[in-house]
């Protein structure tokens, strides 16, 4: 096995090996999973020196990515050009 | 008693109420697609001219936001004339996985942290406009308009599952292009650079 270790990290629910906690690592960043397994990742991530510089790296790659978003140059142009072609359209006083 | 103006005003403060105030989402969501501020310009303009005129249709208590993404995508392939190309998927867990691999490739390297990197955007959002349709707008939908998976499905018309396929594939190519990028662009010093993809 090359990419995971195979600790056992015990949780008061469940049982999460490495294995399983990088197969749902993207859900858990994304928040998507229940409340328990939210819980068993979060426990895990605390105490393995092999999974949390991988939930870093791709927390880091997320966050990235959101601030790499464009931005509109003119956001107030763009409102009033919507609006007036609302209005042409017999959209009520804005 | 109320007449039909009465109907109609309360109709348009509804939609200026739940529908325009999305209007700075729509807009970066339209940006993302079309990377190109007035073609981006166009599609908002167009979505907002759909919406209100299918207004009756619209679910009130659902959510608007994925309401107005849906028709904005579906405008932007439509004028686009572009056929959705077919993306050949792995099941989620190993997307997941091949994920994993990512990182392993450049652990404990200088290229670990180049996502801290302010001068990425440029590269990220060049990145981002490869990516095949299918996975730049499940990207979009989630990592940049923070829509949960199945509001995401509902936007793109398609199972759950689907969705996590896409978003993982699109995340590994992203994260492959960067990679590849930040080393040509010599992020890293030569002799730091580490062989990525090599046995370690």
């Amino acid at each position: 096995m090359k990419f995971f270790h195979r600790h056992k990290h015990t949780h008061e629910h469940e049982m999460l090996d490495c294995e399983a906690v990088m197969r749902q690592l993207w859900d858990y960043l994304d928040e998507e999973l229940s409340p328990d397994r939210m819980a068993a990742i979060r426990e895990h991530l605390a105490t393995c020196a092999r999974c949390y510089p991988q939930y870093e790296f791709e927390q880091s790659f997320l966050t990235a990515l959101d601030r790499a978003q464009q931005e509109h140059s003119n956001p107030d142009g763009l409102r009033n050009r919507v609006a007036a072609a609302l209005r042409a359209e017999g959209m009520s006083e804005i | 008693m109320t007449d039909d103006s009465d109907v109609k005003r309360e109709r348009d403060r509804h939609f200026q109420q739940e529908a325009l105030s999305c209007l700075p989402e729509v807009t970066r969501f339209a940006l993302s697609l079309t990377r190109n501020e007035s073609d981006a310009d166009d599609l908002v303009q167009e979505t907002f001219l759909r919406a209100y005129r299918s207004w009756d249709r619209y679910e009130p208590g659902t959510e608007c936001r994925a309401w107005l993404f849906t028709i904005c995508r579906n405008q932007f392939l439509n004028s686009r004339a572009r056929v959705q190309r077919e993306v050949a998927l792995e099941a989620p867990e190993l997307e997941a996985r091949q994920a994993a691999m990512v990182h392993d490739s450049v652990r404990d390297s200088p290229l670990e942290h180049t996502w801290l990197r302010a001068d990425l955007a440029p590269a990220i959002q060049r990145a981002l406009a490869a990516l095949p349709e299918v996975l730049r707008s499940a990207v979009i939908l989630v990592d940049l308009q923070d829509q949960k998976y199945e509001d995401a499905a509902r936007v793109l018309g398609v199972p759950v599952g689907t969705v996590r396929s896409r978003l993982f594939r699109g995340r590994r190519l992203l994260q492959e292009a960067l990679l590849t990028y930040a080393q040509d662009a010599g992020f890293v010093a030569s002799d730091q650079q580490t062989d990525r993809g090599s046995d370690r």
